[in-house]
């Protein structure tokens, strides 16, 4: 059973490494995107080969299971990614702001002799 | 030049009322439409206003800060912030005006609660207020008897080192902040607002400060 989740699971981390590294050559995500999401893809490959990896992991942080830990970090790094899709959607709204500004500035000037 | 900046949004029925009541107080009027879906535009300039159009609904900060690169670019020598919803009343303006000139002051706030004129809501006095008051000290670090007044009086030395960069209702608290921040004299004077509706809602207040903190992480 193990061996089919695993065969899965690795056919589907090389889809999305496919897919990060199409995307970097792209320009659409940066240097450190990439290391990050190559990174913890291959921690998760890890972890999905060598279970007993994660035990030794919680066992040196002092949590109970194995897979109390990929729960924990999971939970983190969504936390971390909301937060940081939150301010990058902020950030887009600042623009479309300065953009819609010009725009009705511009429309001014062209009507008067701003 | 005295400049008045009247951020609008759906109000085809009451923007001429107070472009008409503003002709006489000051110089010139600019009204930013955000995107309204009514005819506020048409009927803000058929009563004789200038009127800048947002494409896309951008929230009142958003609106203001449009007004002022206007009065940059015409040079506007005062700058007024004046609500489009025919709450507040004209006859203020001159005497804030000689008020803010005669205590040298950059800036001036218009407060609801330094004279008894201004008949405010139960809920919004008893309770938003506070709460408000205790949220703008955090940010502000100064005691202001009226949160988030529209009535807001500048000199022009102000636009030049002042960006408004919070696009909704937050402006209301970011802009004391950076009058406090960067030392510019202000003073408080009464002023009458007369309510047609609620205005900010508890809800509200919660976006201002999830703005308010998110706003520290935006570059």
């Amino acid at each position: 059973m193990i061996i089919i989740f695993q065969a899965l699971f690795s056919i589907f981390v090389l889809f999305v490494l496919s897919t990060i590294v199409q995307k970097k050559k792209q320009g659409l995500l940066g240097k450190k995107g990439f290391l990050f999401w190559v990174v913890f893809w291959m921690i998760a490959l890890l972890a999905v080969f060598w279970p007993e990896s994660m035990s030794q992991l919680a066992s040196f942080m002092g949590i109970g299971r194995g897979v109390d830990v990929v729960i924990y970090s999971a939970l983190v790094i969504i936390f971390f990614l909301l937060f940081h899709l939150h301010i990058k959607i902020e950030s887009i709204g600042r623009d479309i702001t300065f953009l819609t500004r010009e725009m009705a500035l511009m429309d001014e000037k062209k009507n008067s002799k701003l | 030049m005295l400049l008045a900046v009247v951020p609008a949004y759906n109000e085809e029925e009451r923007i001429a009322c107070v472009i008409k009541k503003l002709q006489d107080h000051v110089d010139h009027i600019v009204v930013i439409d955000d995107a309204s879906k009514d005819n506020t535009v048409k009927v803000a300039r058929l009563a004789g206003a200038t009127v800048l159009e947002h494409k896309i609904n951008r929230g009142q900060g958003a609106a203001l800060e449009t007004g002022h690169e206007y009065a940059r670019l015409v040079g506007a020598e005062y700058i007024l912030h004046f609500d489009g919803d025919d709450q507040m009343h004209p006859e203020d303006i001159a005497p804030a005006l000689a008020h803010m000139k005669e205590q040298k002051a950059l800036v001036l706030f218009g407060s609801r609660l330094l004279d008894g004129r201004s008949t405010l809501p139960w809920f919004k006095r008893m309770i938003l207020l506070p709460i408000g008051k205790m949220i703008n000290f955090l940010f502000v670090r100064a005691h202001l008897s009226d949160v988030h007044n529209g009535f807001r009086l500048f000199h022009a030395q102000v636009l030049a080192v002042m960006v408004i960069e919070q696009d909704r209702m937050a402006h209301a608290t970011e802009i004391p902040a950076k009058v406090i921040a960067l030392n510019l004299p202000y003073v408080e004077f009464p002023i009458k607002v007369t309510y047609h509706e609620y205005g900010q809602s508890a809800r509200g207040g919660f976006t201002i400060l999830k703005d308010l903190l998110f706003s520290k992480f935006i570059s």
